[in-house]
């Protein structure tokens, strides 16, 4: 069963002139996208800064207000802010981009991990703290840690800490924007493999947010990308790395970098025919103001933006 | 711009609207009220509540309010009870002698602002710059009432320099040359000690400008370019630090309000901020109000001056 | 260099606490040489000020003695008596304690007042925002001096405390800017769009997430204000809008200057009480200034 579903969901911000600062345009951060994720399933987002993929994700989560379209979770229609009330907020959580500035520096770890908990649950003092670390056990840090404030921390434990705040109420969906794009690589793939090893451990669905596509393909099971505010094309892993339909995907699969050097020259000239047909076909894919056009289905799993035929 | 300006005027409207309403709801919370002054103390009760029912005050406080606003649009501030004259005539003498006294002051501020600024900006970190920095620091934390106590102090009693008190030596015929001569000097010293206090805030805005100007890459492309130092002055680092300055005088009346009031009773000067003072003693609200309305106003009218000379200059605060 | 590794050693000393904010600013200020002088003079100042008082009897102080008008310097009265023959160094150490109290009752009304305001509208934004700084816009163009002056001439029941309260009311909007600009700021952050998608209020974000994080720009903005707050109080007393002479402040007895035979003849009356006034704001402002740079990383001196 889905456990999130979106309908054409649109986000606008609106650019305001005038005298009485009426609005007269809009910027379209999120321009009609639907999709639904499986419960347990990783369903990543894809594209290039200012896409709208982080945009979605807030926008899912209450962050930013939206225009019009449907979110269903669980079942549940969540689209307006009043709507999204408690419960809702307690099943789905967001794990942050930035690990520096989403933890508050004036708070010790013990509080930051504690928040959700004294806002859905009454504990008792001790319960609390041994649920704390608890957490911090679970991420991987040491629960002595618990009295230290978030500067004493790496890069990648503070993105820890962050992900044992996120599950600390046991959601069912967590919204991850660009989770370890702030971490060194070497950090990077530990924290993946730790947040797959938490998915299996309590069930866990993501919506991965990234514009690298490596590590999209190391995380999820579906994958959209995004440009523009809109979708260019969804499908499987399967679907979207071995047989990417619209130009702009064949691209940003061509561009996934190789580390065996005898593949060079090969990649190198893959990446330059590409690169001609990109340029060459670019017409048939973009309407005239850039924009992909709407989904059509190419198989069960595989939509691909293009012009509609006939 | 127009945008901006315009934008700027609807603000304006109901700033005076509201500023009008708190001081007709200040007026209703004055004990007393027109009556009080105009009539004689033999008059009966009946007949004074007969009399204020004629004359409207007893009307609900909206009416009141679009009567009181009525008239002072034809310039009509009511009684002075204390005075037994309309107030307009009242505060015609008093507003001349405040205005001059702000001018004088407003002149002074900017005769010394400048220079200082420039000097200190232009020659940062010397021996003269640490001078001027040192002024503006006391000049900064002195409240104007003890300064100004002190030059009166200073000189116009230990030294004698400066009348101390009044706006002209009485028994001169008003319009002659001894007259305006007299007035003036009346005017120096209180205009001076205000316009010391007044003068820091610009000296320092100045310097700051200044220096930082002094490092920005146009103006070290202007001297590599081989431009002179003083036309690199000129040209360059006056224009940008210059303007605003000239932009700041609406917002300096607020500070010149409050300065008058002080600065007016210390010297015994009689303008509007004297005339506020004894008002508010011999509770002659009428006078107060009137006062406090054409301050009030003078501050909203110069807050809006000077945001539209600085949207002129600097297009920066136009986007908001 | 050698700052970097002091700050090194105290963090491996006591991991525990954070450097930053309130350290940072103590760190400052006692190695601002002036700033810590400042702040030394002032706790000897206050303490011997409140100290005094105690013993001193106010009534006595403040009761018209005829027979001691106008009295020069002398071994009974070390800084003679006014024009009722009341002691001026006596109402020299009570007018500060009153200042000084007033002072800060004023700072931290008023602060309450704009801190609140600032953090509201700036971490609302929007129309919230803009409908609040049209309100702050009006207060902070009203005439303040002759406002608080109708109204102290006004209020019925006259107290230290409605003062403080008129003055407040009327003074609360230069740290309401300053903190919604910066709350402005911070509510971008993530820890509070965090602490949003958790659950909390807003009302707990704001006071509990934002707040402490601009403590710092709280700190040094009451601080200067509190310079600012004891010079308008002692300006309002000398214009006799103040204190009722029975309590007696800085500003009462500068307000004695007003007779031109005490400016010129009897000094003692008047200077005392102004050179106090202006070394109370300097050393206060010193302070402030010195947290002031303590906050701005750039302008940092240690």
């Amino acid at each position: 069963m889905a456990i999130l579903e979106v309908e054409d969901l649109k986000v606008y911000f609106p650019i305001k002139a005038g005298i009485f600062n009426r609005t007269v345009d809009h910027i379209k951060a999120v321009d009609s996208v639907s999709f639904s994720i499986e419960e347990g399933k990783t369903y990543g987002l894809v594209g290039e800064s200012g896409s709208g993929k982080t945009t979605t994700g807030r926008g899912i989560i209450g962050l930013e207000n939206i225009t019009a379209g449907k979110i269903l979770f669980d079942g549940v229609d969540i689209t307006d802010k009043k709507s999204k009330t408690k419960d809702i907020r307690r099943d789905m959580q967001m794990i942050f981009q930035d690990p520096y500035s989403s933890l508050n520096p004036r708070k010790r770890v013990f509080d930051i991990i504690a928040e959700p908990l004294r806002n859905y649950e009454s504990l008792s003092k001790l319960e609390e703290k041994k649920q704390v670390q608890e957490l911090l056990q679970l991420v991987g840090l040491s629960p002595e840690s618990i009295l230290k404030y978030p500067h004493e921390f790496s890069g990648g434990q503070r993105q820890r800490i962050g992900i044992a705040r996120a599950i600390a109420l046991k959601p069912k969906l967590i919204i991850a924007d660009e989770p370890v794009s702030a971490l060194d690589v070497s950090v990077q793939a530990q924290v993946l493999n730790f947040m797959q090893d938490i998915q299996k451990e309590l069930g866990l669905t993501y919506l991965f947010i990234s514009h690298d596509l490596g590590i999209v393909k190391h995380m999820c099971d579906d994958i959209a990308i995004m440009y523009k505010g809109r979708y260019v094309e969804q499908g499987t892993k399967h679907d979207i790395f071995n047989n990417p339909q619209h130009i702009y995907t064949k691209r940003l699969v061509s561009a996934i970098p190789d580390i065996n050097p005898r593949n060079r020259e090969k990649q190198f000239r893959f990446r330059r025919d590409v690169q001609k047909e990109y340029d060459e076909s670019y017409d048939d894919y973009f309407d005239d103001k850039g924009l992909a056009y709407g989904l059509q289905p190419i198989s069960d799993t595989h939509l691909v933006a293009l012009p509609e035929r006939g | 711009m127009w945008k901006f300006i315009v934008r700027r005027l609807l603000i304006t409207f109901p700033q005076i609207i509201l500023l009008s309403v708190l001081i007709f709801l200040m007026a209703q919370a004055m004990p007393g009220d027109a009556l009080t002054g105009v009539i004689d103390p033999n008059v009966s009760l009946e007949e004074k509540e007969e009399l204020r029912e004629r004359l409207g005050l007893n009307a609900p406080w909206h009416e009141k309010y679009a009567d009181w606003v009525g008239g002072i649009v034809q310039g009509d501030f009511g009684q002075s009870f204390r005075f037994k004259m309309p107030v307009t005539e009242l505060l015609e003498q008093r507003l001349m002698n405040s205005f001059w006294l702000s001018l004088m002051t407003l002149l002074f501020t900017y005769l010394m602002a400048i220079p200082l600024g420039i000097i200190s900006g232009r020659y940062n970190d010397t021996l003269l710059d640490s001078s001027i920095t040192g002024y503006t620091y006391l000049g900064f934390a002195t409240p104007l009432f003890i300064f100004a106590l002190v030059m009166l102090w200073v000189f116009g009693y230990q030294l004698g320099w400066f009348p101390t008190s009044g706006s002209v030596t009485p028994g001169l015929e008003p319009g002659s040359m001894e007259y305006v001569i007299s007035k003036f000097n009346h005017l120096l010293l209180p205009a001076l000690s205000m316009a010391l206090i007044q003068t820091v805030s610009t000296v320092q805005y100045l310097r700051s400008e200044i220096v930082d100007t002094k490092q920005k890459e146009f103006v070290i492309t202007a001297r590599a370019k081989g431009a002179s130092e003083s036309r690199v002055y000129n040209k360059h680092i006056f224009r940008n630090s210059l303007l605003p300055i000239a932009a700041f005088f609406g917002y300096e009346i607020s500070f010149l309000i409050s300065g008058t009031i002080f600065v007016e009773k210390i010297f015994g000067y009689p303008g509007m901020g004297l005339l506020f003072l004894e008002s508010i003693l011999l509770r002659d609200y009428s006078v107060v109000n009137a006062v406090v309305l054409i301050f009030g106003v003078a501050a909203i009218l110069g807050a809006l001056l000077s945001d539209i000379i600085l949207s002129i200059v600097d297009p920066r605060i136009r986007i908001k | 260099m050698e700052a970097n590794n002091v700050n090194i050693v105290e963090q491996t000393q006591d991991p525990s606490k954070s450097p930053s904010g309130l350290r940072i600013l103590w760190r400052e200020l006692v190695r601002d040489k002036l700033a810590l002088f400042s702040l030394i003079l002032l706790t000897l100042i206050v303490v011997f000020v409140y100290g005094v008082s105690i013993i001193l009897d106010q009534d006595e102080i403040v009761t018209v003695d005829l027979f001691a008008i106008h009295e020069a310097p002398s071994e009974d009265f070390i800084l003679g008596t006014d024009y009722g023959g009341r002691d001026v160094f006596g109402q020299l150490i009570i007018g500060t304690r009153n200042s000084l109290t007033i002072g800060i009752a004023v700072t931290l009304i008023s602060g309450i007042i704009g801190i609140a305001f600032g953090l509201v509208a700036g971490y609302f934004g929007g129309h919230t925002d803009n409908t609040m700084m049209r309100v702050l816009d009006f207060f902070q163009i009203l005439p303040f001096t002759m406002l608080v002056i109708v109204f102290v001439s006004i209020v019925p029941d006259y107290t230290i405390l409605a003062f403080s309260l008129i003055m407040a009311v009327f003074s609360w909007m230069g740290i309401a800017r300053l903190i919604r600009s910066k709350a402005l700021q911070e509510k971008e952050l993530d820890y509070v769009q965090a602490s949003k998608t958790l659950g909390t209020s807003n009302t707990k974000i704001i006071f509990r997430e934002v707040m402490p994080n601009i403590s710092s720009l709280i700190i040094v903005t009451m601080t200067l204000n509190l310079a600012a707050n004891i010079g308008i109080e002692s300006g309002l007393s000398f214009l006799g809008f103040g204190f009722p002479e029975s309590t007696p402040s800085l500003g009462t007895l500068l307000s004695y200057a007003t007779n031109p035979q005490t400016l010129e003849f009897r000094w003692w009356i008047w200077v005392p009480a102004a050179v106090l006034i202006l070394v109370l704001m300097l050393a206060v402002r010193n302070v402030g200034e010195a947290l002031r740079r303590a906050t701005d990383s750039r302008q940092r001196r240690g």
